[in-house]
């Protein structure tokens, strides 16, 4: 029979008690507490008393979920921290519990346990002193004992200048929740978001969020507007920093995959500072997924991977709908699984990044799309890590240097279209009919090798707002000004777009496409500003550029999608991209092609 | 000899010279040694196997890099070159032989799809 620690309820309810306590659970209830998370309240006995003021913090729900946690299962308290509720009565949050002995295997109640009396004044045992102590010191309000927290909480509090509200007390990350507001935690920051700003119509502002961590747990944080100006630029990641007040809220899974089942919100009484000695918190947790595994997740979910970065593409740069310039780069991450997966790096990542020599790479926080099959996008609330100092990434690399090089490595995110040729999808313009591509809600993407047959000179150029980032068409006043609604302003000047109206035919079909600005400017072989100058001034060299243009062959990236103008439904093909062919490619891809074929 | 530009000439590789006997062929391969009376030079394949090629008349430039040949296969298997041309590589992207001659075996493998020399059996 298991000894329970006799007279641990007491010290636990006085706040003063240890971990590592012996107890045994004599029962377990879900509160249903509105909208959150379900929360479960335990009653535990040590043979001597029971005390019903017990909580499981919700990353343990999973234990009562599982029935590991069940009536008279003898369980070892390893890691909790006391809270004092308004009425002064304590609630014991279990952070950490082992389950020494299933309930299965416990005959039934061990001893005679009474209720401890502790401020709802029930039962009839005359209460002992030390109940219903009120809190003496707001500083206790929060105790964290865990044999080394307690003495990095101690450490902390000294070393902790005094905040608005009076210190109040390091707890873990794990153990904040909405109904708790007196607490500081210390923390790693392990990401940051640049500043992002809205506009809508209930006016416009900006945010920006962070991710932080203790040895706990992790935790969204976001600042807003005010809130912005105070923290962002005192946030560096990597630092540790000491944060109190914040408001706790549900937290949106849709945009993180920060495991908590709150974010916190900066507020005007929030406080951030800087907390020098730093080397006992932990760096970035991250809970890796095998490559492999990624096939069966859901689309758009949030998962840390780790891998070998195989191969790296050039940058790329790109024009996002809303007119941003945006620098892209892929590479190809493989794991132990001899998986291979395409990761999309962006911005001032995808521009800094270094393949060479094949480092290790870890991202926290990517999202997982469903594009060509499985693939992955380090998005703004990524963290990117370059060899990390963590044992997965020493692992791997003594694989891959001992056998991993040597796969080939099957990669998931897959090339349509059969041939070869890295993530294109390369289709014949009578494919893209008779797929029907561009039929569902997204649009279709395809790669095809296409001759210009014909290109409409008329209205191919626009006048277009002079603003730089605005390409909106400008209004003539007819009195030397141009008019841009979008601007709202007037300029003595505009600058030539292009908007040009294309039909390219392969071997098998035809098809008119609209090429912009740059597309329209790779066919023509022209800068628009000099095309426009053509067009205003000398005619038939306008039209040269135009005949010359004429049945060049080029590598077209197309967007396909079905709109609908007055009923009428068709399907819109515009040009992301025009390069020029590369031959060698164009053959070995051909051939690759005739050999599958032929052996099917 | 003088309707050699009128009639198809099969492209070929050095593997196909035997079957290619008394007959007129392309040939494209790299330039690989020129005998000293400038009258013939080695050409090699994207197999890097060695065809001759015999002139009728001396060399009176450097040759050097890529050359089609179009010519009669000798009894011997050498090309009779009725004219050469260079394939210039030093501007652009350099010749890839070893893709041509993948090229070559696609034509040979599927002549249903490539029927270049049925008009050259008469």
């Amino acid at each position: 029979m298991m000894k329970l620690t006799e007279g641990a309820i007491e010290a636990l309810s006085n706040g003063n008690g240890g971990n590592e306590a012996v107890l045994q659970l004599v029962n377990i209830r879900k509160i249903d507490g509105g909208n959150g998370p379900a929360r479960f309240r335990v009653m535990m006995s040590d043979g001597r008393h029971t005390m019903t003021s017990f909580m499981l913090c919700t990353q343990l729900n999973y234990m009562a979920e599982e029935n590991t946690l069940a009536p008279n299962c003898i369980c070892l308290l390893k890691r909790h921290v006391t809270n004092i509720l308004k009425d002064g009565r304590r609630v014991v949050i279990i952070l950490e519990i082992d389950v020494l002995k299933p309930a299965s295997e416990v005959a039934g109640k061990i001893g005679d346990p009474t209720p401890y009396t502790e401020g709802q004044a029930k039962g009839t045992q005359p209460a002992p002193n030390p109940v219903n102590r009120p809190p003496l010191m707001p500083q206790n309000g929060n105790e964290v004992n865990r044999g080394f927290s307690r003495d990095f909480g101690k450490k902390a509090s000294s070393a902790m200048p005094s905040t608005p509200g009076g210190g109040s007390k390091i707890v873990p990350i794990a153990s904040l929740n909405p109904y708790q507001s007196k607490w500081t935690i210390r923390a790693r920051v392990t990401n940051k978001s640049s500043i992002r700003t809205w506009s809508n119509s209930r006016g416009d502002g900006k945010l920006f969020s962070m991710e932080i961590v203790d040895e706990s747990g992790e935790i969204r944080v976001t600042g807003f507007n005010q809130e912005v100006d105070k923290f962002f630029s005192l946030i560096e990641v990597g630092k540790v920093y000491y944060v109190s007040k914040g408001s706790l809220k549900i937290a949106n899974k849709q945009y993180t995959s920060v495991k908590n089942d709150y974010e916190m919100t900066l507020n005007g009484e929030s406080t951030i500072l800087p907390c020098e000695d730093s080397s006992d918190v932990p760096m970035v947790q991250c809970d890796f997924v095998s490559i492999g595994d990624l096939e069966v997740k859901d689309k758009d979910s949030i998962v840390d991977v780790i891998g070998v970065c195989k191969s790296v593409d050039e940058v790329t740069r790109l024009t996002t709908k809303t007119n941003r310039e945006v620098s892209k780069r892929t590479l190809n991450l493989m794991d132990m699984s001899g998986k291979m997966v395409t990761v999309t790096l962006w911005g001032e990542e995808a521009e800094k990044f270094d393949g060479s020599g094949q480092p290790i790479v870890a991202i926290k926080g990517a999202k997982l799309s469903d594009f060509g099959g499985r693939s992955l996008s380090a998005s703004f609330s990524s963290t990117l890590m370059i060899n990390p100092d963590i044992p997965e990434a020493y692992k791997l690399r003594g694989w891959y240097d001992k056998e991993g090089h040597a796969m080939d490595g099957q990669s998931l995110t897959e090339v349509k279209g059969g041939s070869g040729g890295g993530l294109t999808n390369w289709k014949s313009i009578s494919d893209v009919k008779t797929e029907h591509l561009g039929h569902g809600d997204k649009g279709d993407y395809y790669t095809c090798i296409a001759t210009i047959v014909y290109l409409r000179k008329e209205n191919c150029l626009y006048q277009a707002c002079p603003s730089q980032d605005c390409n909106k068409k400008v209004v003539d006043q007819q009195n030397g000004m141009f008019r841009c609604e979008k601007c709202d302003k007037e300029f003595p000047n505009f600058k030539y777009r292009l908007i040009l109206s294309a039909n390219i035919a392969d071997y098998g079909d035809n098809q008119w496409v609209t090429c912009f600005q740059e597309s329209a400017e790779a066919i023509l072989g022209q800068n628009a500003a000099y095309l426009g100058q053509l067009k205003d001034s000398n005619e038939a060299a306008f039209d040269e550029v135009f005949q010359q243009a004429n049945f060049n062959t080029f590598v077209f990236r197309n967007r396909v999608k079905l709109e609908t103008y007055n009923d009428e439904s068709r399907i819109k093909a515009t040009v992301m991209d025009v390069k020029p062919v590369d031959h060698k490619e164009y053959s070995k891809r051909l051939i690759m092609s005739i050999r599958k074929l032929a052996s099917q | 000899m003088s309707g050699i530009f009128d009639i198809p000439k099969p492209r070929i590789n050095c593997s196909m010279l035997s079957q290619h006997i008394n007959r007129p062929v392309c040939f494209v391969g790299r330039v690989e040694k020129v005998h000293p009376t400038g009258k013939t030079f080695t050409v090699s394949d994207g197999e890097e196997k060695t065809a001759t090629v015999e002139l009728n008349e001396p060399l009176n430039e450097e040759l050097y890099g890529i050359v089609e040949v179009i010519g009669m296969v000798s009894n011997k298997g050498a090309i009779m070159a009725s004219s050469f041309n260079i394939l210039r590589e030093d501007k652009g992207i350099p010749f890839d032989l070893q893709l041509y001659n993948e090229a070559l075996k696609i034509v040979y493998d599927f002549p249903q799809h490539y029927p270049f020399q049925t008009t050259v059996s008469e």
